[in-house]
């Protein structure tokens, strides 16, 4: 009876991992969903998420010390809450955007840039590293709040600018010799 | 001899109505909060497109509605950069270049928040909600100030 338990047990962990990598393999690795998706992480985190200035903005000291001084109590309090939403929003985008170009290099960099196994390695630890701290700093601002660990947020944006540039090379091939212009208003 | 390609003109003709239209209409308005309301005030919000009767006629209307646009997100990232303190002065000086009663004015823009629809269009949501958090607190400090101060007595 034992035996029998054990082989059904076996059995299902069995079909539950080949279902697992049917549902997997379904999605085209280096499809075009995946470049878009890479491309527009790529935009987002070098335009809107990881500029220097914004960074530096999101976590000024001077803010939160100002808003203290000319408005304590309820102003203050609820100043640095919207603040903290807004940095873990951040962290959060951020992390999303480096798992959508960690998907791309998993997948279509195989395919489009001849990435050298040495480099691939590394790309794969910087990303490794780069999603462990961006929790490690969820954790830390959700507990201590926006301004709790200002350096390791510079620290993760630059390690992420830093994959941004590995990234944009090798969607270089989807750059257009003549770009056109991005506007959606007046096409 | 090189042709240049009719987009590389037309974004050429793009960057000079821009440059005209800071060095002549935006250099007189001297906070970039002004210059925000003012180029959201030349878009129809029912296309979305911006409008400038002298740019068009200058260049075409697409050339001047591009070139409104890009300094429109220009001055959204200038404002973005903007300290909560200096967010408070270009509130507090629009405030008074209104000439409407302070009160008056906080109460209106706490309750309408009229800078929601000034933000340029493709803008992050997460950029727009942090200006528009700066802008509240802003607010919030004037009307604190507001109330610290002891109301004139009356003639």
């Amino acid at each position: 009876m034992i035996q029998l338990i054990v082989f059904l047990f076996i059995g299902a962990v069995l079909f539950a991992s080949l279902l697992l990598l049917a549902r997997r393999s379904s999605r085209p690795e280096g499809g075009a969903e995946t470049l878009i998706a890479a491309r527009q992480a790529l935009k987002q985190l070098q335009t809107s998420l990881l500029p220097p200035e914004m960074v530096d903005r999101l976590m000024a000291v001077e803010d939160f010390e100002f808003v203290a001084f000319a408005a304590p109590g309820p102003v203050n309090r609820v100043f640095r809450r919207q603040r903290k939403r807004i940095v873990l929003t951040w962290i959060h985008q951020v992390q999303h955007q480096i798992k959508s170009l960690r998907r791309f290099h998993l997948g279509a960099a195989r395919f489009y840039a001849r990435l050298s196994f040495r480099s691939e390695v590394s790309l794969a630890i910087d990303f490794a590293s780069l999603l462990i701290a961006c929790r490690a700093l969820r954790v830390l601002v959700w507990i201590g709040g926006p301004l709790a660990a200002p350096r390791m947020a510079g620290a993760t944006a630059a390690a992420a600018l830093r994959i941004c540039e590995v990234s944009e090379h090798a969607l270089a091939f989807l750059n257009a010799p003549n770009p056109p212009l991005e506007r959606t208003l007046a096409s | 001899m090189m042709m240049k390609g009719p987009t590389t003109a037309r974004r050429m003709d793009v960057q000079q109505a821009a440059g005209d239209l800071r060095n002549r209409t935006l250099s007189g308005l001297q906070r970039p909060l002004d210059r925000l309301i003012y180029l959201a005030s030349t878009r129809d919000y029912n296309t979305g497109l911006y409008h400038h009767d002298g740019l068009a006629a200058r260049y075409t209307p697409t050339v001047a509605c591009e070139a409104l646009a890009d300094c429109h997100r220009e001055v959204f990232q200038e404002l973005l950069g903007c300290s909560v303190k200096e967010l408070v002065a270009q509130v507090e000086g629009y405030m008074h270049s209104t000439g409407i009663e302070a009160a008056h004015f906080l109460t209106s823009w706490k309750r309408l928040e009229p800078y929601r629809i000034a933000v340029p269009v493709e803008i992050e949501p997460l950029a727009v909600e942090f200006l528009v958090c700066n802008l509240r607190t802003a607010l919030a400090i004037l009307e604190a100030r507001l109330n610290r101060t002891p109301a004139a007595p009356a003639a």
